[in-house]
């Protein structure tokens, strides 16, 4: 009697397992099956980040479904794509991201789609990318101005060289607008190989944005030319470093290149020594993360806080109302105006 | 940057000050939690909190007047989970601990994301403390010691042995209550202000520590305060000295300071 229930036991245990395992050879069988043919014909493009979104979205037009893998308010250095993702990317035609310092997972979730039609295409590629090694990092092409007034001074000054650097590479690539238009190019090179038939309309819109990112570059090269004050200050992780080399700007940031390392006590008095010694009127804080560090450093100093937007991603609101890169951009030349008193 | 230039600084006055009295908060409501086997409410009660602030958003309420009361009743959740459905505290924890991450976490998704990176808004950081989370956190100090101060002995049988505290009259409900709602609402606000590995280890390691040594239970109120305390000045001191990050200093020299006091436990 016992051993008859033993055996009962037994078999039902099995067909359970079995059950489970066709289930989930279903699942995997389901997933692999058709990956490309979404839409009508228009090549299917996945972005990681905002600019890649932004520039893929304005060369695709019509021709081309774009989107973006970051929802809305996240901040991309800590982003893991989920499995939906995982599936997306899987799906899609022409999958663009930043490069391996801004995306380290990317190359393990190409490698896991097993696609080898998958398109993808790393920005970055040809682009020098600016490295954390030495003081150099901290953009001090501009004038180091205001004589040093005491020693403590100077020593602040000796020991800014060694934060931020983690001997990384700065992966906030598309803050120089020439960087941008190499990224450009890529992009609507991976679309006119994804839908040939669409090439020419591709390589035109490409050009068109182009042309936009050499007249905003004017209108920053003119728009910061003569300013009281060429240091910005920022109380986030270092992003503007392409950006304010490219104006001739000093920057300062409470952070490396990514904002998961804590700034330090010593961080944050380096930046309040030098809002003090250079008599600076603003600060300027992140987007999307909370400006504690910013406004820290500004009641310290009475200073006034103003947000740059590095344009990783968009809020839900600017989502919501399609805002572009070029859009964000000018806001950032306002503000930088406005907070470096520029002529 | 000699010592007085950085004791000169605003922002460092604060972080003595308001961690400090934080420090004091969590210490004396820890011994208790400790002694009750919620070490981990801390950590489970910020991600509450988590879920609190996205419900927030979702509703488009003031994130933090929806995560308070959320957090309260999780808190309370938890202490019933534990006492009714006879499960260990910390399963008790686990649970409305991922509960929370996972209402956060689909809100955040059904939302379409948020304006803002919840995280960060979400987690404090003891350099950063603004003048109004200061007097909040002196204020809060004074409220749990007044409250600890008024029903010592009611708190201090409940966490001894209950049973015998609801036989000898006491309403062990009630103090349930109260010591939940005071340990959710100085997360919540504790966490905002220093961030939330600290709460998590001031809620813990001062206690643990003072276990090992104080002789009554008075006592080790006492020297849970004091460890909390001087970890907080001695860690931001050092962390200044060392340029390292203050949080992670101030924990390290709790975990000192407890290895201490067991291997001179051991040695007496």
């Amino acid at each position: 009697m016992k051993q008859k229930d033993l055996w009962e036991k037994r078999v039902f245990v099995i067909l359970i397992g079995l059950v489970f395992m066709g289930f989930a050879f279903w699942i995997l069988n389901r997933r692999t099956e058709a990956p490309t043919d979404i839409g009508i014909d228009r090549p299917v493009v996945v972005t990681t980040l905002f600019p890649l979104y932004d520039m893929a979205r304005f060369v695709g037009g019509d021709d081309a479904d774009v989107s973006l893998l970051l929802p809305p308010g996240i901040e991309p250095h800590s982003f893991e794509p989920t499995p939906a993702d995982i599936v997306r990317i899987g799906e899609a035609d022409v999958f663009v991201y930043t490069g391996d310092a801004m995306e380290p997972w990317a190359k393990d979730v190409l490698s896991g789609t097993g696609r080898r039609d998958l398109l993808a295409v790393d920005a970055s590629e040809g682009i020098a990318m600016r490295v954390g090694s030495d003081g150099d990092e901290h953009g001090h092409e501009g004038e180091e101005g205001m004589d040093q007034e005491d020693d403590a001074d100077a020593d602040l000054e000796e020991e800014e060289g060694h934060h931020h650097d983690h001997g990384g590479l700065d992966p906030h690539i598309w803050l120089d607008f020439d960087n941008a238009a190499v990224m450009v190019r890529h992009v609507a090179a991976a679309l006119s190989e994804a839908d040939p038939s669409h090439a020419a309309a591709y390589a035109d819109r490409a050009e068109k944005y182009v042309s936009g990112l050499s007249d905003l570059d004017r209108a920053y090269r003119d728009g910061l030319a003569v300013c009281k004050s060429r240091t910005i200050v920022y109380g986030g992780h270092y992003a503007f470093g392409y950006l304010a080399a490219r104006y001739g700007l000093s920057y300062e940031a409470a952070q490396g290149f990514s904002p998961d390392a804590e700034p330090t006590a010593k961080d944050l008095a380096r930046l309040v020594g030098q809002v003090r010694r250079e008599r600076l009127s603003a600060v300027f804080a992140e987007e999307l993360s909370s400006p504690k560090i910013a406004e820290t450093i500004a009641a310290e100093t009475g200073a006034t806080v103003f947000e740059l937007d590095a344009a990783h991603n968009l809020t839900r609101d600017e989502a919501e109302h399609s805002v572009s890169f070029f859009d964000i951009m000018r806001r950032n030349l306002d503000t930088l105006r406005q907070g470096l008193s520029c002529e | 940057m000699g010592f007085a230039d950085f004791l000169g600084f605003a922002f460092i006055q604060r972080a003595y000050l308001a961690g400090s009295f934080i420090a004091v908060l969590c210490a004396m409501l820890g011994l208790f939690l400790v002694l009750r086997r919620f070490s981990l409410i801390g950590d489970g009660l910020s991600h509450v909190s988590f879920g609190g602030i996205a419900l927030g958003l979702f509703l488009g309420l003031e994130p933090l007047w929806v995560a308070l009361p959320i957090s309260v009743a999780a808190s309370s959740l938890i202490l019933v989970l534990s006492r009714r459905a006879r499960l260990y505290g910390d399963a008790a924890i686990a649970i409305v601990s991922s509960s929370g991450i996972a209402l956060g976490v689909v809100l955040a998704s059904l939302a379409g994301g948020f304006n803002v990176d919840l995280m960060s808004y979400l987690f404090g950081n003891i350099l950063a403390v603004s003048p109004v989370e200061t007097y909040l956190s002196v204020l809060l100090s004074a409220v749990v010691l007044a409250v600890i101060a008024f029903l010592y002995h009611d708190l201090f049988s409940v966490a001894f042995d209950e049973e015998y505290a609801t036989v000898s009259g006491i309403r062990t409900g009630a103090v349930n209550i109260l010591l939940a709602t005071l340990t959710a609402v100085s997360v919540v606000l504790a966490v905002k202000v220093v961030g939330v590995m600290l709460v998590s280890a001031l809620l813990v390691l001062p206690a643990v520590s003072a276990l090992q040594v104080a002789r009554g239970f008075r006592g080790a109120l006492l020297l849970s305060s004091c460890i909390a305390v001087l970890s907080v000045l001695v860690g931001i001191t050092v962390s200044f000295l060392a340029d390292i990050p203050a949080g992670g200093t101030v924990v390290l020299v709790n975990l000192l300071v407890f290895f201490v006091l067991l291997a001179w436990k051991r040695i007496r």
